[in-house]
This record gives structure tokens, C-alpha cells and sequence, in this order.
């Protein structure tokens, strides 16, 4: 805030009796009060006054029905400012307030704040967006954009006569979490929720919790011994009386929303009791012999077995799918008689379980890339190459081979080896696009350890690009080539095997000397990437969750909410959002943890009053509304005919209300006729030259906010109504501003894929196809009805597009508007 | 654990099963097949020739594919069959 502080140049009071007003009120207590409206037309230093002539438009505004009050001043957002709205509510009985300034995205907090402290509702307060969307896009029209300004105010006030003061509602928030996954992420964030005090459930689909890092030997920088770090871990989670781990289980079913969640989690049958002292005698004796996925088949195990011999819990169990007592016949009973303890039961049944949680954190992982598919590099074919996955067995102390490096096909120590980068990475041809962002560190990690164990071992890394970004990773990328490891830039193109020695021959191009390379190694260590799990669409759809192109969970907001996932409630922690190494999957896990604590913490949440209102005489019970919900808020009761609204599961984007063709249903705060109202407000005068757009919050109003921010200039004939979501905009809306006239529609929203409530926006595709067609059969042209998707960051884009609509509005013949108006004069009728 | 496994267990010629020994005794069968139904790695098969009894007792397959569960002796009616283990030096052989 600078320079002198006007306040009240001028104030132009409405011939309005206060005590009649204060009569009425008292009558009917709120309940269809005559509306007293304070227009504050803000003037924002030049910001808006270098183009618009506010006095202008404050006296405009005053004309305008049930304004009681109406002025401008140079800021209004200041401490002096507010003081005024507050004084005024209570001086002038003022029940609604508009400031016309900047974007509500900036102030709506601010001025909504005031009104409160002055006792009004919040929800009686709006903005008209003079500033963003009007004075900074028409700087050299004064003319056109006072025109334009008093439209918005105009807008804003129509609107405001029928706000409604809502209360938003509470929902409390069960004090416990569920964990889906128990990786090094998951146990992190378990352990952190537990250690917070919050009873904590921990679903892991495995026998055992421990994942990925339970199966590496050392983790890169610092070459810690991987287990021996994360043991200690896996049985604080065993123990924690906070803690109940559900391993061997599946989540099935969600239910509920934010803070109230019902779970339903299917617990595979172990056939070991609790009573296992993990003598492994049983296992002696079972003489069914299968490989042992734990150590990616390079190890056997038998039908009764523990993963690995750090597992939590350390039952063993039964693997059904590999013994013979399938079907309830009882072929073999060894492992039984072997069992001093009787802790086996092979009649043991599948369980549901069912919890009552508060929070969901997702932490379910990666999987590795398939090699197979790259025919190139034989992987599957020739013994002697094997994935990074298989050489952390292999040279682990504790796997199959005892930490001996060995060639599989003839169990020899390999005297020459070749790490291949980038296998399924960075690749639209074979694999994944994205970088998977572990593997390099890691290859340079493993071709020390050969070094540290066999120092004479030639090693060479075929890369594309070295990153080594993080904390001591290019300390120990030097330290490798100190050790003499070769690195050669350009990935081989082929493996070729010699069928007698089973050696393996690489052929490529080193692109940073630019010749043709041919070599001879004893091993060939594929450095695989990581992709999402197979399975991840089930999480996905139990918990309506959205997935990037990569097939990875997608975060709420990439910087601000890299945790939290778009469904209320829900975090993400680990490789299930991204691939990421140990240190950045502990980081977001206790990240998460905190982000779910700080709602259990409160205990409740209040939920904006932007939820779906019902009018249950109207409803039909058809369930449309409930099929459109992105959030499955809304749930049809067959039996008694009627919708159910979860209030703190609704996003508020309003598509179900869009979408009911009965007006059964309309959106808190954003009702039908406050939409209508606007809609009449711009076309009261010179419809023919205007352009209705509808514009989301998130992504095109903030675009149209950003052309302004950034002062492009574009023509002042639009005017834009704001919805939470472009999914709000139903067809009548669209049809009321042709039959009112309008020259031209546009429906803006967010990027497909990109929409802030998971989905919403292609129903708004799907009900403008609708509306087109609509136009051709009725032979109007389709052009003048547009749908755009831009984002919060494309100014220039909605600019130029709106450019475009100005062509396209100056093309339409008066004819052709008169046509519109017949074709949808049905729309006018109701509001 | 979804890996795909694509090479032969390091220690797989480590573990040595126990070899069996499966005894028949031919002219007590009376051909219910049973043993034949229920063995667990289809060790047995019905045969062609005909015993006292005139049926067609079991033969053996394979003999290194069982693993001495004896279920076959479980639930043969006329203790018929029955399957002991091959000592070690017979398996060293």
C-alpha cells in the first residue's frame, strides 16, 4: 500500500429507507430478505483506473436494483478499505457485498474474511474481476472497458441478489490410517503415524513387508548394508502396538470418503498359526521344490517356506498354489508331523477384514521393467545376461549364491562385465519414456561392490547420460571411475552370444569418440527401469484416483501437494507416484505421514458450502447425477427413491448438477438462477456483439487471469462466468444466452486428463457434442458454440482464442441470431 | 512378487529329494484305481495286463516323479501298494 488514501471520494446513496429494511428483516429472519447491496468499485492505485473510470461505474452500479451503496476507492484490499466494508455493513444494513477489483482467485479470502468479522455470511460476498480480465487486457480502450466493467459489476450484482448464506458443514475425521503397501515407504509411514499416536493399519499384498529395498544388498551413496538398515525397521512395524500389519492381504474394496473410510481388506490364509517358531523343520521336510520369487527364481524354496530369513511376520506359511493338499484332500501331511508346535492348519480359510479408517496413504510401488521384450539383448535367451534386480541377489551376502558374483550358465566369477543402461527407460521405442531415475546411481553402485570384492574384475557402463544429482552421487560417480570402471556413452545395439563359451559379444556406436565398439564380456548386467504395477488400476478405481501418462498416481498440485492425491484423504508416498530412490521414498513417506496426521490431528475437516442442494420433490431417483460424480459422492437409494450426498466426498465441480435434467439438483453457491442472472445480466444490452464464456477456476479462468497478469491484450466483447469446474456449465445455460440472444459461446475448462475434480470435464465435452449437434440439426452453426481447454499457464493461448471468437462474432448475421433465438426459446422459461 | 523368472535355480542341484521305492503288490489289486486317481504327481497309470483277479492293476510311470507322500497306500482298499524310500547309496548309484 502507497500514496494517499482516498476514502470515499464519493459515495452515491440509493433513496432506500434503512429502518423498513430493518423491519423486514426482523419479520421474516432472513428467509427472503429485500437484498441491500454495497458495490465497492476497487481502483486498485492505476491499475484499474489507468483504463476503466470507476466513478463511472460506481454510478452506474448504483442504479442497479436493491443497491443500497455504492463507491470507489483507490484500494480496497487495505486495512482501511475493509474497515470501511465493515463499517458500512453495519451502518447501511448491508446483507450483500461486491467488490469489483482484481480475480477472486487473488482477494475472495480477504474481502470474504471482512464480511465475516462483520457478521455477514460469508457467502453473500462476490467480485467482479475488473482488473485481471478487464482494465489490464484493455489498456488502450478506456471506453470499452468501462462498457465492459460496468457488464462485470452488472453480473456480480444480479448474482449477488440471489446469493445465499450457507454454513459450511463438518465432517469428523476417524482417528486411524490405513497403509496400502509395506515397502520402505510404507513402513516409514507407518511407523511415523504410529509413533504419533494414531492407530495405524498396514496392508502388504506380500508374505512379508520389506519390498524392493529388503532385496537389495547396499543402498547408494553411502554402500549401507540394505536390510541390515531396514530389518531394524520391519520388526519395530511387527511390534509397535500401534501397528497392525496385515500381510498376505489385499485391499478390496473402499468405501466412504475423507475421514471415513470403510475398508474392506481380504486376508489370504497363511495355513501357519501365530504359534510358528520359524524353526524351519518343516520346511525340511516338504519335498515340493519351486523357485523362490524373493530371490527372482535364482533360489529354490519349498511349498511350505518364509521369503527371506529377516521376513516380518516370521511365520512361515503355506504357498497353496505348489502343495498338495489342494481342494480339502490331504495328500501330504509331513510339514504337519514335522511342526513340534502344531502350528500348521491346512483347512485355514481366506478372511475379510473390515476397517474404519480416517486416512489413506498409498505406497504400493514400482514394478521393474521386463527386459524380454527388447529382443535385442536376449535377455531370457542367453543365460549370462541378467537384470540389475537379479545381481542384487547375487551379490548379496544373504542370497542364493552367498554373495559369489556367479555366471549362471557355468557358476564361474565373471572377469569382465557390462552394465547396459537406460533398459526401458527413456526409450518411446522400447519402454517407458520418462527417466526411471535410481538405475545409474545404482549401476555405479554395484560396479564397486564387484570391485570391492574382486578388484581385478574389468567393468564397463554403457550409458546415455550419467545422472548423478543428488547428495554424494557424483562423489562416488568419481570414485567409480577412479576405480578404473570404463563408462561409454552410446548404448550397444546388440548382444550376440557365443554358443560354447557363452560369452557375450556387445556391438554399438561410442558416440563421444564416434566409432563402432565390439567387446567380449563373461556377464551382462541389464540396468532395468521401473514402471508402474500391473495392478495399479485397482487402487486406482477403489479410490478414485487419477494416473499420469506413465501410469503413476498423479498428485494433487506437482509442487505445492506433491503428497496429497485429488481424492480428499488420500497421500501418496514412494515409488507408486514416481520412480524414486530410498532416501526420496522415506522423505515423501513421512511427508505424507505428516499430511495425514495434520487431519487427524483436527479431527474434522469443514467442507466448502459449493455441494450439491437436492430438491427431493423434483428428484426421479434415474441416478444419472451419480454415474457423472468423478468423487462417487452421490449414492442412489433404490428403496427409498432418493439420492444420498456425501458432503465431505464432493469436490464441488457440480456436474451432477449439470447433468440432472429434471433441476433436481443444483450447486451450493453456484446455483442455476445465480448463473441464469448472469447470463441475463450480459445480454440485457448488445448481446449480438458479446461472447458468453464460462470459464473454470482452475485452469481457464486462472489462464484468462494470467493473459491479464501478463497485459495481453485481446478484444473486450467477452464476458466471463466463473464455475468451479467447466463440468458445472449445463446445456440450458448454453441455450438461455443463445435464446437471449448472444453471438457467440465458449465453454472453457482444463486439458483433458489435467481437470481438477479427476474428471468432470469430459462430460463437459460430452454435453457441448451434444448441444452441437443439437445446433445442426437445427441448422445453426455449430461454430458459435466452442469449446477450449487451456491451462492456468496459457495467456497467450486464451487470448488469441478469444481474438478469434471476435472474427467469429463479427461473422454472425442478425438472422442467424434470431434463428438461435427461436430454435432455443424453450430455455427461456423456468430460472 | 511379479518378477518374471527366466533363469534355472542356483541351488537347485543342492537339494536332493528323497528317492522312492513304490512297492505293488499286483494280484491283491482289484482295480478300483484309486491310487491311480488321487496321486498327487500322477506317478501311476493303469495297465494292460491282467492280475489274478482279473483286473488291470497299476503300473508304474515314472518312479523318480514321486515324493513319498503315500497317500497311494492311504487309500487303497486292499493294502496293495505301499512305498518305502531308496536308501542313500541305491540314489548315489
Amino acid at each position: 500500500m502507497c500514496g494517499a488514501f482516498d476514502w470515499k471520494i464519493s459515495s452515491f446513496f440509493r433513496e432506500g429507507d434503512l429502518e423498513m429494511a430493518e423491519k423486514k428483516e426482523h419479520e421474516s429472519k432472513g428467509e427472503a430478505v429485500q437484498p441491500r447491496i454495497g458495490v465497492y468499485v476497487c481502483q486498485c492505485g492505476l491499475n484499474i483506473a489507468g483504463s476503466v473510470d470507476c466513478e463511472e461505474v460506481a454510478k452506474f452500479a448504483s442504479t442497479l436494483p436493491d443497491v443500497v451503496l455504492a463507491q470507489y476507492n483507490r484500494y480496497t484490499c487495505s486495512d482501511q478499505g475493509q474497515a470501511g466494508i465493515k463499517n458500512d455493513i453495519k451502518e447501511h444494513k448491508l446483507n450483500r457485498v461486491v467488490v469489483a477489483s482484481c480475480s477472486p482467485r487473488l482477494h475472495e479470502p480477504t474481502f470474504r474474511k471482512a464480511c465475516e468479522e462483520a457478521g455477514l455470511n460469508k457467502y453473500l460476498f462476490e467480485m467482479a474481476n475488473i482488473r485481471e480480465q478487464c482494465s489490464w487486457v484493455h489498456l488502450y480502450d478506456r471506453a470499452s472497458a468501462t462498457e465492459k466493467a460496468k457488464d462485470l459489476v452488472k453480473m456480480a450484482v444480479a448474482k449477488a441478489r440471489l446469493l445465499k448464506p450457507a454454513v459450511e458443514i463438518e465432517v469428523p475425521i476417524t482417528r486411524k490410517a490405513l497403509v496400502i503397501g509395506g515397502g520402505v515407504a510404507g513402513i516409514q509411514a507407518a511407523l511415523d503415524l504410529a509413533d504419533t499416536g494414531y492407530k495405524v493399519f498396514l496392508v502388504e499384498k506380500e508374505p512379508s513387508i520389506g519390498g524392493m529395498m529388503a532385496r537389495i544388498d547396499k543402498t547408494f551413496p553411502t554402500m549401507d548394508c540394505s536390510i541390515c538398515i531396514l530389518a531394524p525397521k520391519m520388526s519395530d512395524v511387527g511390534h509397535h502396538p500401534n501397528i497392525e500389519l496385515l500381510a498376505n492381504s489385499e485391499v478390496t474394496e473402499v468405501r466412504g470418503y475423507i475421514g471415513n473410510f470403510h475398508v474392506k481388506v481380504n486376508k489370504k490364509p497363511r495355513y501357519v498359526t501365530k504359534d510358528c517358531s520359524a524353526c524351519g523343520e518343516c520346511a525340511k521336510v516338504c519335498s515340493i521344490v519351486v523357485p523362490n520369487e524373493f530371490d527372482v527364481g535364482l533360489a529354490i524354496r519349498h511349498a511350505i517356506y518364509t521369503p527371506f530369513a529377516q521376513a516380518v511376520p516370521a511365520t512361515y506359511l503355506i504357498d497353496m498354489n505348489s502343495c498338495l493338499n489342494k481342494n480339502g484332500v490331504i495328500v501330504c501331511d509331513k510339514c504337519m508331523k514335522a511342526c513340534e508346535r502344531k502350528a500348521i492348519q491346512y483347512e485355514m480359510q481366506p478372511e475379510t477384514v473390515e476397517l474404519e479408517v480416517g486416512t489413506i496413504i498409498v505406497a504400493t510401488g514400482a514394478d521393474v521393467f521386463d527386459p524380454s521384450t527388447l529382443p535385442n539383448y536376449g535377455y531370457g535367451k542367453y543365460p549370462n545376461v541378467i537384470t540389475s534386480l537379479e545381481f542384487e541377489r547375487l551379490i548379496n551376502a544373504g542370497g542364493p549364491s552367498g554373495g559369489r558374483l556367479l555366471r549362471p550358465s557355468d557358476g564361474e566369477i565373471p572377469k569382465r562385465v557390462a552394465f547396459i543402461q537406460c533398459v526401458g527407460s527413456r526409450s518411446d521405442r522400447n519402454g517407458r519414456l520418462y527417466c526411471s531415475n535410481v538405475c545409474c546411481m545404482n549401476t555405479i553402485k554395484d560396479s564397486l561392490l564387484i570391485k570391492e570384492h574382486w578388484p581385478e574384475t574389468e567393468i564397463y557402463v554403457f550409458y546415455i547420460d550419467i545422472r548423478a544429482y543428488g547428495k554424494g552421487f557424483e562423489d562416488l560417480y568419481k570414485r567409480a571411475r577412479k576405480e578404473g570402471v570404463v563408462f561409454i556413452r552410446g548404448l550397444p545395439s546388440e548382444i550376440k552370444e557365443n554358443r560354447k563359451t557363452r560369452d557375450l559379444w556387445l556391438a554399438g556406436e561410442n558416440t563421444l569418440c564416434q566409432e563402432l565398439y565390439r567387446m567380449n564380456f563373461d556377464l551382462v548386467v541389464l540396468s532395468v527401469g521401473l514402471e508402474s504395477r500391473k495392478d495399479s488400476e485397482v487402487i486406482q478405481r477403489l479410490l478414485t484416483l487419477s494416473r499420469n501418462q506413465d501410469g503413476f498416481f498423479l498428485e494433487a498440485h506437482p509442487k505445492l501437494r506433491p503428497v496429497d492425491a485429488a481424492t480428499g484423504g488420500v497421500f501418496f508416498a514412494g515409488c507408486a507416484e514416481a520412480p524414486k530412490d530410498i532416501k526420496d521414498s522415506v522423505t515423501q513417506a513421512s511427508a505424507a505421514a505428516a499430511r495425514a496426521g495434520i487431519l487427524m490431528a483436527k479431527g474434522k475437516i469443514t467442507v466448502e458450502a459449493i455441494t450439491p442442494i437436492v430438491f427431493p420433490d423434483k428428484c426421479k431417483a434415474c441416478g444419472l447425477c451419480t454415474k457423472v460424480c468423478p468423487y462417487n459422492a452421490i449414492t442412489l437409494n433404490k428403496d427409498l427413491k432418493r439420492i444420498e450426498i456425501a458432503e465431505a466426498a464432493c469436490g464441488g465441480c457440480g456436474t451432477c448438477a449439470a447433468e440432472c435434467p429434471f433441476g433436481a439438483l443444483t450447486q451450493g453457491h453456484f446455483t442455476d438462477d445465480q448463473i441464469v442472472s448472469e447470463i441475463d445480466a450480459v445480454t440485457e444490452h448488445d448481446a449480438d456483439k458479446k461472447v458468453v464464456a464460462f470459464c473454470c477456476n482452475w485452469c481457464s479462468y486462472a489462464g484468462a487471469d494470467f493473459a491479464g497478469v501478463s497485459r495481453m491484450q485481446y478484444p473486450p466483447n467477452v464476458r466471463i462466468i466463473r464455475t468451479m469446474c467447466s463440468g458445472r456449465v449445463a446445456p440450458k445455460f448454453v441455450e438461455r444466452a443463445f435464446a437471449r440472444g448472444v453471438a457467440a459461446v465458449l465453454v472453457a475448462g482444463c486439458h483433458l486428463g489435467d481437470c481438477h475434480y479427476i474428471n468432470a470435464n469430459y462430460q463437459t465435452q460430452k454435453r457441448v457434442e451434444r448441444l452441437w449437434k443439437k445446433m445442426e440439426q437445427s441448422g445453426l452453426c455449430k461454430e458459435r458454440l466452442q469449446l477450449f481447454w487451456a491451462s492456468a499457464a496459457e495467456g497467450e493461448r486464451f487470448a488469441s482464442k478469444i481474438r478469434e471468437m471476435k472474427t467469429l462474432v463479427e461473422s454472425v448475421k442478425p438472422e442467424e441470431i434470431e434463428k438461435a433465438k427461436k430454435v432455443f426459446e424453450k430455455a427461456l422459461g423456468g430460472a | 512378487m511379479p518378477e518374471r523368472i527366466k533363469h534355472a535355480p542356483l541351488d537347485i542341484k543342492k537339494v536332493k529329494p528323497p528317492k522312492a521305492e513304490i512297492h505293488l503288490i499286483k494280484n491283491q489289486c482289484k482295480g478300483c484305481g484309486y491310487c491311480i486317481e488321487f496321486c498327487p504327481k500322477k506317478v501311476l497309470e493303469e495297465s494292460e495286463e491282467i492280475n489274478a483277479r482279473g483286473v488291470h492293476p497299476p503300473k508304474i510311470v515314472d518312479e523318480d516323479k514321486c515324493i513319498l507322500c503315500s497317500f497311494c497306500s492311504v487309500v487303497c482298499p486292499d493294502f496293495a501298494i505301499f512305498v518305502l524310500e531308496k536308501k542313500q547309496e541305491e540314489t548315489k548309484k
